[in-house]
């Protein structure tokens, strides 16, 4: 049993690092106010090899595995959430979903210029009457001649307005429901009938816009159907399960940096004559912080590891999702405490982490649900069935 | 057109402290990087290959280092960064080489490689920061050196490389072989690519030389210098120092000036 980390995988995390502190966390501040994400950084990431971590380097990715990718979701995390969102949203789900269940042909069209950054990803699942309750979506596609002919609307799609290519999850035969009667598509937004609607004015992640999507008449080719027909809900869940993993990652650098944050501020912050770094109410607060993000990390390498050598990982990657969500919001918590009235700041990153963070807990799949596709794992070899 | 870049590589500095009242440096994170002023070497040698309209054909860039088994690590950064090979020089009998010494181990092995048309080191390291290297391999191997150059481009008749000189700059031909030694602050290196972090030590090797594949002998390695102790320098006198809104910061200091008589 080894716990170190191989080699490549520690070099990669320096440069990371060395490219998040230099290239992204002097801006993160202007990301989040401006609300946009440098369409130059995300070029420079690109450029880098960082929108492509866990594909293979022969579709154009970096071939570093869930793990390389938590490493740099992890990253950063620790300096911008906004951009954290882009990229996970684009590698995660959008580029996921085609690396996964996407022919050779597809893979070679549109795997390749994402996993090299030259496109942007977006994944269209959610609509206004259907999030938690994906079965519940009205976006059709009706087959005519060699083609099908998408139209619907899809809401909070990060990414949405800068992508170049979306899988759309469509209804495809109303009486089968999800399983059989759903299918994903690969549609490029260049497409006539493809539009913009409006965008969201965020509590957090304000540079990571997340916009409604308009499909009118939108045909797509044959070709473009997405693993099998009628399969959709599987192809989506599948990449689902393998984004919470990254997501965890992602909410383990912000929990770590609010800690060495509350350390720092504990040191300099002088009341009653010493240093509050001194108070046992603030050790006390420090050390919870300590024990969850040591415990998320070993959750979620684990469980990358579980994902890079093709074992079960469905309920470990929720966990992930759901403890890495809630650590990161309990951390960010204490964090804005021990900073005080300066942490309420807006010129004060905790402030900023903190309203980030709450996202985390409702993205890509919300914390409740997370707890029943535990829970419904945990039963199943019972035959009891989880009710959502 | 062959390039061998000799690197080092040196304690992350970012993982001590120095404490000038005991006179003592505390490792707090034992971690091991790749030298900035090698970095910069690197990012020289692929900025004149990038340059060249043939580097297709013939341009190799190597990068050496003499050190202990870790300084693997060094090599594959330096290959993640763009080099097309590189070889580890490390030996036992090699653990009391001072500067002299080294220069002697790379030199053998620039031999072994059948010589160079660049040698390319940083001017100095983060870490001792002697700033001998350069100068010592070139004479160890003969070759003409420019020191402390700021760019370097290759033109008709060898390269041509602006220098620090005096109070400014100088711009000089040398004909090949000619070894440089680099300001770092004229070569911001690149980062590496991830694919390549990824085969640095997934796919591509790092052959390791001894003393006895270098052919280096006792009297070879024998070094010039022996070790006593460490000291710090004294302290430095930064003189006074002036705070407040810039135009006021300048009427101080022409006041301070005027004082002295430095200014009329």
């Amino acid at each position: 049993m080894d716990f170190s980390f191989p080699k490549e995988y520690r070099l990669l995390r320096r440069v990371v690092r060395e490219i998040c502190e230099t290239e992204i966390k002097p801006i993160a501040k202007k990301i989040d106010r401006e609300h946009g994400v440098p369409s130059e950084l995300v070029k420079k990431l690109a450029s880098l090899g960082l929108m492509g971590v866990p594909f293979p380097q022969e579709y154009g990715g970096m071939g570093a595995g869930e793990i390389g990718y938590c490493i740099v979701a992890e990253e950063l995390g620790r300096v911008c959430s906004s951009t954290t969102t882009v990229v996970g949203a684009h590698i995660g789900i959008a580029a996921m979903s085609i690396h996964l269940d996407g022919t050779e042909e597809q893979k070679r069209k549109y795997l390749v210029p994402l996993a090299q950054g030259r496109h942007i990803g977006a994944f269209g699942l959610t609509e206004a009457a259907a999030g938690s309750d994906a079965a519940a979506i009205k976006t059709t596609a009706v087959r005519d001649g060699n083609e099908y002919v998408i139209n619907g609307t899809k809401v909070f799609i990060t990414n949405g307005d800068i992508a170049d290519t979306i899988v759309i999850m469509a209804v495809t035969d109303a009486s089968l429901g999800a399983y059989g009667g759903i299918t994903a598509f690969i549609v490029e937004t260049d497409s006539p009938g493809y539009s913009i609607g409006s965008l969201e004015n965020k509590m957090g992640i304000r540079g990571s816009t997340t916009a409604e999507c308009v499909l009118q008449d939108v045909h797509v080719p044959k070709e473009n159907v997405l693993g099998r027909f009628g399969a959709g809900f599987l192809t989506f869940m599948k990449s689902l399960d393998i984004g919470r993993a990254s997501l965890g990652a992602g909410c383990l650098g912000g929990a770590q940096v609010a800690m060495e944050a509350s350390i720092q501020w504990a040191k300099a912050r002088e009341q009653f004559g010493v240093p509050v770094a001194t108070k046992q109410a603030v050790h006390f607060m420090i050390s919870e912080m300590f024990v969850e993000i040591e415990a998320l990390r070993s959750l979620v390498y684990r469980t990358a590891w579980l994902i890079d050598t093709h074992q079960p990982h469905i309920m470990e990657a929720a966990a992930c999702k759901l403890f890495g969500s809630e650590t990161a919001g309990r951390c960010s918590n204490k964090a804005l405490q021990i900073h005080g009235a300066l942490g309420y700041s807006r010129d004060c990153e905790i402030e900023r982490g903190w309203r980030d963070q709450r996202i985390t807990e409702i993205y890509e799949g919300t914390n409740e649900i997370q707890r029943i596709v535990i829970a419904s794992n945990l039963f199943r070899p019972y035959g009891v069935k989880v009710s959502t | 057109m062959r390039i061998i870049v000799p690197v080092k590589q040196i304690l992350d500095p970012r993982g001590i402290t120095v404490r000038r009242d005991k006179e003592r440096i505390f490792v707090n994170q034992e971690e091991y990087i790749l030298d900035p002023g090698s970095k910069a070497a690197l990012e020289a040698a692929l900025r004149l290959k990038e340059a060249a309209l043939d580097a297709a054909g013939g341009w190799e860039i190597l990068a050496l280092c003499a050190g202990k088994a870790q300084a693997d690590d060094a090599l594959r950064e330096a290959l993640a960064m763009g080099c097309d090979a590189a070889y580890l020089l490390c030996d036992k009998a090699f653990e009391d080489a001072d500067i002299s010494a080294t220069a002697r181990i790379l030199t053998a092995a620039i031999q072994k490689l059948e010589g160079a048309d660049l040698v390319i080191t940083g001017r100095e390291s983060g870490d001792t920061g002697a700033g001998q290297i350069g100068p010592r391999l070139a004479e160890a191997l003969g070759m003409a050196q420019v020191t402390d150059v700021h760019t370097a481009s290759l033109v008709e008749g060898g390269l041509r490389a602006v220098r620090r000189w005096a109070d400014g700059f100088c711009a000089v031909v040398a004909q090949l072989p000619v070894l440089l030694t680099v300001a770092p602050v004229a070569f911001p290196p690149r980062y590496p690519l991830g694919a390549r972090v990824m085969s640095a030590y997934r796919e591509w090797q790092v052959p390791v030389w001894d003393a006895a594949e270098l052919g280096l002998d006792e009297a070879a390695l024998a070094p010039l210098l022996s070790f006593r102790r460490e000291s710090f320098p004294p302290p430095l006198d930064i003189g006074e120092r002036f705070e407040g809104d810039p135009a006021g910061m300048a009427e101080d200091i022409l006041a301070a000036l005027r004082a002295q008589k430095t200014v009329r």
